[in-house]
């Protein structure tokens, strides 16, 4: 199955129109500035979809569409906020305390925000898109999506909206599914032949993040004898204005680094400051004076960055079988979304959108996770996964020679 | 566009990467993680209107259509100006502020100066309009975030090592 980078870019802005509109509604209904932070899209199995979203405990809608696109929209709320989203509709009324009130709110606020979402997508494609009557739902992260596939391999499309307000605990997430083959069929319509990429190969490139993170985090446990852990989460397609969003505005310290070659890009290895000071504690052979990241912690961890890099360069060179070039790792201690300000400023001079795939490094009890970025030139990522031979997918299979 | 009642607490409204919201009234508009990218505030102080522009890119390539002009230093400040005017804006009171474009990585090629390309594109839309640029936090090698709060055209400019100062 062949999708391209120009029809990723037309789907990935029709769910940022449908998602402003519906954050234009619920910023109508309620009064506080809703702003779309994220949207995404990402190829991931069945199995990874129902890890996505963890153990929080969801409220929220569930409508289904059928006619030109198929598949399910979920409004959710971790439960916490769906309260005071209450308390902001219906001032007085104690939203949450009377659960038939609560209910038919957010059915309410679900049905408004998905029509928006879902006329978006109508229009522009030309097709008829009928939704089905709003179901309250209350569910499991791990339930949160009940996407028909039939095996735990089986790949979905995610598409991921997520909506933040001034207020801290008031953001939520649309998340729409469409049955994959409805989809591929649409995008194959959208398809310009020019930079075509084979979707079962993108596998790839998580194998290459999962192996380099897995060279990172071997060089953390044996400097800092902590045990480490590696989760590879899915690759995502984003505006490239998006990207800076997944890291706060809190400090984090850690390395940027280069990568030339097939594909260059750029990578960023990055602990948030709690886990920096914790991380340093673990280097150094004693308690230094200052609170925080002194001068001999930041220098702990430039170190330990430094053979970060190389133990991730070694595990991506091993999936691709060649050697890899890139640039001395640079020490960044900053607020993370300034961090990936001038990445994006990069390859936002050639492209719009980029593949994203991020790695957490965690450790038992929480001691400290490091965050891991890549992010690859577009282009090149796509040459780079066109010559790879076809046993190097892992989902290739009879589709490969599959035109659709 | 924003606008709020009087009297309330002042409303807050993000200003995202490749964005630029204008607002009325008592409105603060934030936006965070100006590393190289640069961050316009624009304030007409009798009208009360203000706006922001996080910006990537100093200019869109020749010949490249610009369908985000906010992504664009050039196209986002004419989008910028132009909105602030149909708002109530005078273009000749309006002043502006800078602040960002940072050199945070030094990969040593062209590209390392997006930053500084950044504040000198901006310079030159505003110069072109006759927009004072009254004044700057720009440069140097660390990131910030900024809040201009619309009713007065003070912009807080925080960073991680410095805290918080007012322009």
């Amino acid at each position: 199955m062949l999708v391209d980078i120009h029809s990723l870019g037309v789907f990935s802005r029709l769910a940022k129109q449908g998602s402003k509109q519906a954050a234009g509604s619920l910023s109508r209904m309620t009064g506080v500035d809703v702003h779309v932070d994220v949207t995404n899209i990402s190829l991931l199995s069945r199995r990874d979809l129902s890890d996505a979203f963890g153990d929080e405990e969801y409220v929220g809608v569930e409508i289904g569409f059928v006619g030109g696109l198929q598949g399910e929209t979920v409004l959710a709320f971790e439960r916490d906020s769906s309260a005071r989203l209450l308390e902001l509709l219906m001032p007085g009324h104690g939203g949450a305390t009377d659960p038939a009130m609560a209910r038919s709110g957010v059915k309410e606020v679900g049905n408004i925000m998905t029509s928006g979402f879902i006329d978006g997508w109508a229009n522009h494609l030309g097709v008829s898109i009928d939704i089905t009557p709003p179901t309250y739902i209350e569910r499991s992260g791990s339930e949160l999506l009940d996407v028909q596939a039939s095996e735990a391999d089986d790949q979905v499309f995610l598409f991921e909206s997520r909506l933040t307000t001034p207020e801290r605990d008031l953001d939520f997430h649309i998340y729409m599914s469409p049955e994959y083959s409805a989809l591929t069929e649409l995008m194959a319509a959208h398809r310009r032949d020019d930079d075509a990429i084979p979707v079962d190969k993108l596998s790839v490139f998580n194998e290459m993040m999962k192996r380099g993170a897995e060279g990172a985090a071997t060089h953390v446990t044996s400097m800092t004898g902590i045990e480490t852990t590696v989760d590879v989460s899915r690759l995502s397609f984003v505006p490239i204005a998006d990207a800076p969003d997944y890291l706060d505005d809190g400090s984090h310290a850690g390395v940027v680094f280069g990568i030339e070659g097939l594909p260059s890009g750029y990578l960023l290895i990055l602990f948030d400051e709690p886990s920096a000071v914790n991380v340093a504690e673990a280097l150094l052979p004693m308690e230094t004076e200052e609170s925080g990241l002194g001068e001999l912690e930041r220098s702990a961890i430039k170190e330990l960055g430094n053979i970060m890099t190389s133990g991730f360069i070694d595990g991506w060179a091993n999936v691709l079988g060649t050697s890899i070039d890139h640039t001395p790792p640079q020490f960044v201690h900053d607020m993370g979304s300034a961090i990936m300000s001038p990445v994006i400023a990069r390859l936002g001079q050639r492209q719009n959108y980029a593949f994203m795939i991020d790695s957490t490094i965690e450790t038992a009890e929480n001691r400290f996770s490091c965050d891991i970025y890549a992010l690859p030139d577009e282009r090149e990522l796509v040459r780079a996964l066109e010559a790879l031979g076809p046993e190097s997918g892992t989902r290739v299979g009879t589709d490969a020679d599959e035109v659709v | 566009m924003s606008e709020s009642a009087p009297g309330a607490e002042p409303r807050l409204v993000r200003v995202g990467v490749a964005e630029y919201e204008v607002a009325t009234g008592d409105v603060v508009l934030s936006t965070s993680g100006l590393g190289s990218c640069l961050g316009i505030a624009l304030h007409d102080r009798s009208a009360g209107v203000g706006g922001l522009l996080h910006a990537m890119l100093p200019a869109a390539a020749e010949g490249r259509e610009a369908h985000t002009p906010a992504k664009y230093v050039d196209t986002g400040v004419a989008d910028l100006l132009s909105t602030m005017v149909a708002t109530g804006a005078e273009p000749g009171r309006l002043r502006a502020k800078l602040v960002g474009g940072s050199r945070m990585l030094d990969f040593s090629d062209e590209a390392g100066r997006i930053g500084d390309r950044n504040a000198e594109a901006a310079e030159a839309a505003l110069s072109e309009t006759d927009v004072a640029v009254v004044a700057r936090d720009v440069g140097g090698s660390h990131g910030r975030s900024v809040r201009l709060d619309v009713s007065s055209g003070d912009l807080h400019v925080r960073t991680v090592t410095d805290g918080e100062s007012v322009i």
